[in-house]
């Protein structure tokens, strides 16, 4: 398993992913573990029709996605790995997918939730979910494309809690 | 000079809201605006020159999703303007002074960044009042709400515009002198650098595997055509 | 056809303003609500306004050049709802989901990747020259297949609805897009290798040594990969060849060339 960037973000494959991330850390293969659009053949189809055929491309449910990270098949790959929400990123974890580094891209507003950055909104199980990955010993920043600067995600929490 | 400065702000404006707001025609990149505020000015071949050296830096930049490249645009549009109503005024309208104005403008132009960052965050009050008018059922209401986002940015654009302008007037007069002469030994190299930058930062970062290999292959021949024809 | 062209026209004029009110929150959503409202008029009677502009005023963001292709099919979409009902296959909030982000790397990979600097490479190369129709050079090229994209597949998504799919998953446009991205990249090889044969040749120097401006090109390209910003490398740039300007005027100067 050679996994070069895992990332949150609610858009999963999308431009930023494909025109920034893709080419910054040199990825060939993508695998986006969501268990909703691991179910919609429509959604699924779509999501591989904007991905260049050069590219790999594996759509499955979290629990599947961790299976075939930890097999071998996908050892000759430089893996980027998307996830949905926090919560599917902390099954995967306990799953025993361990990586160390987690991106935070794109976490869309929506009701109670509250504001982090530009970008980045939670809910109190989002917080939560991502604290336990912390403790866990995945270090988590906050950064939508490369050219940004990196922030610990940490920075953004500050004065914002109460926000709820 | 205020008039200069006048016009160069309605292009800015127009420009600017092209860039994200209205239209995306691409009036907006800086080997279309800045001729155009050259043409505007009686300058067209200093915007040009302008255009080519802006145009490339920041084109691998791009506006994807909620990420806001750096305003290229008022880069342009501003050094234009600078070194046209700086070039009368200083009885110096030459390839060094067009290069220390954009110099200046280029690091000032970051603020282009933050403006239209927060004119962004801005118009999400507008989603409040829409909110309460589609409940009511003003449909008028809810599409003046839609074009007033207009407004903020061409704030934004027309305060990059400002600031890039109004700190150039400030810094360029005072170093000219001083710079003017050591300028015009590098005043090509830099004039040349500056879109071999450009192309530089896009072979870094495009999405194309072989990036660097189809590039030097396509340089190496183009230059050896050139020297075979020459000789 | 039950929209008339007025009709149409109207929201795709509207289209042109899509991203005026764009936010963090919700992107373009309220933009495309507001393309709509003349199609969504013309549709539902009255007193079903406002609970179908409820439906549209959520989150949605896809490329300006694809929006349209949204719309048409949106518009369809909601046409056929406004006479069967609500129990269709596919829900028209859904199906925005799930068109929005594909589209969206799309057409970032296709127009903002792979044409613009195409565009712009061919445009400048005219400029260099210093002929000052250059700027209409790129506005042309550039605009050609956007707008043939935004009229055209309008269209094609009013009258296909939810099978204006097909067009994407049958054309492989994001293989295109690195197409273009490669043809872009030789193009540029020849901008970068006419500017430094100019400047040799304008100093009267022999052009084989401009070979040597690929191992600072090299360079710099490393250096944004590993992601330094450009201002950096301007600025790095920028010194070395200043002070190396006037050391250079100073030693020539002392060996009196």
């Amino acid at each position: 398993m050679n996994l070069v960037l895992t990332r949150i973000d609610n858009r999963l494959i999308h431009g930023q992913v494909l025109e920034s991330w893709v080419p910054h850390v040199q990825a060939n293969c993508i695998v986006v573990a969501n268990d909703v659009l691991a179910a919609n053949p429509l959604k699924k189809l779509m999501m591989k029709a904007s991905v260049p055929s050069r590219m790999r491309v594996e759509i499955a449910t979290v629990a599947d996605a961790v299976q075939l990270l930890l097999t071998s098949t996908l050892d000759s790959y430089r893996v980027l790995l998307l996830f949905g929400t926090p919560a599917d990123a902390l099954q995967a974890y306990r799953l025993g997918l361990n990586y160390q580094q987690l991106n935070l891209g794109n976490l869309h507003a929506d009701a109670g939730k509250a504001r982090f950055s530009c970008t980045v909104f939670l809910a109190l199980k989002d917080l939560d979910d991502l604290k336990s990955l912390e403790e866990a010993g995945v270090s988590i920043t906050a950064r939508c494309i490369p050219a940004d600067t990196e922030r610990s995600w940490r920075q953004l929490i500050p004065g914002r809690r109460e926000a709820d | 000079m205020a008039l200069e400065l006048f016009i160069g702000g309605m292009v800015a404006l127009v420009c600017g809201l092209d860039r994200v707001a209205i239209l995306q025609i691409l009036i907006s990149r800086p080997i279309v605006a800045a001729p155009l505020a050259g043409l505007l000015l009686g300058e067209p071949l200093i915007g040009l020159q302008i255009g080519v050296m802006v145009e490339l830096l920041w084109l691998a930049r791009l506006p994807v999703g909620a990420s806001v490249p750096p305003d290229d645009t008022q880069v342009a549009i501003a050094a234009t303007v600078l070194s046209i109503a700086l070039g009368r005024q200083l009885d110096a309208l030459t390839v060094e002074l067009m290069l220390l104005c954009l110099l200046i403008a280029l690091p000032i132009g970051k603020v282009g960044q933050y403006f239209e960052h927060r004119a962004r965050n801005y118009n999400s009050i507008l989603l409040i009042q829409t909110d309460r008018a589609l409940q009511n059922g003003l449909f008028g209401q809810v599409q003046l709400l839609h074009l007033r986002g207009l407004l903020s940015f061409a704030a934004s654009s027309l305060l990059t515009y400002l600031t890039i302008v109004l700190c150039g007037l400030l810094l360029i007069p005072p170093v000219w002198p001083r710079l003017q002469i050591s300028l015009s030994y590098s005043a090509g190299l830099l004039q040349l650098a500056l879109p071999l930058i450009g192309v530089a930062v896009i072979l870094g970062t495009i999405n194309v595997s072989r990036s660097i290999t189809l590039f030097c292959a396509s340089f190496g021949m183009a230059l050896l055509l050139m020297w075979l024809v020459q000789s | 056809m039950s929209l008339g062209w007025r009709t149409r026209l109207h929201v795709w004029c509207r289209l042109l303003l899509l991203q005026a009110s764009w936010n963090y929150q919700r992107m373009q959503g309220l933009g495309f609500l507001f393309a709509l409202i003349p199609g969504l008029r013309k549709i539902y009677p009255e007193e079903k306004w406002r609970d179908v502009a409820m439906r549209h005023a959520g989150y949605f963001n896809t490329h300006p050049y694809l929006a349209p292709l949204v719309a048409g099919a949106v518009l369809k979409l909601e046409e056929e709802r406004a006479v069967n009902g609500e129990d269709r296959s596919i829900d028209i909030d859904d199906f925005k989901e799930i068109v929005a982000a594909p589209y969206a790397a799309i057409g970032d990979a296709l127009f903002w990747g792979g044409l613009r600097p195409l565009a712009a490479g061919i445009a400048l190369l005219v400029a260099v020259k210093g002929i000052i129709w250059a700027p209409l050079i790129f506005l042309v090229l550039f605009n050609f297949l956007p707008f043939w994209f935004r009229i055209v597949f309008f269209e094609y998504g009013y009258r296909q609805g939810i099978g204006s799919v097909d067009f994407i998953q049958q054309h492989n446009l994001p293989d295109w897009a690195i197409r273009t991205k490669e043809a872009a990249v030789v193009i540029l090889g020849g901008l970068c290798a006419f500017l430094v044969f100019s400047h040799l040749d304008d100093h009267q120097l022999p052009s084989w040594p401009g070979l040597l401006t690929l191992v600072p090109m090299i360079l710099l390209g490393w250096g944004a990969r590993r992601g330094m910003s450009t201002l950096l490398l301007i600025f790095i740039t920028c010194t070395m060849i200043f002070v190396a300007g006037i050391f250079w005027a100073d030693v020539a100067i002392f060996l009196k060339l």
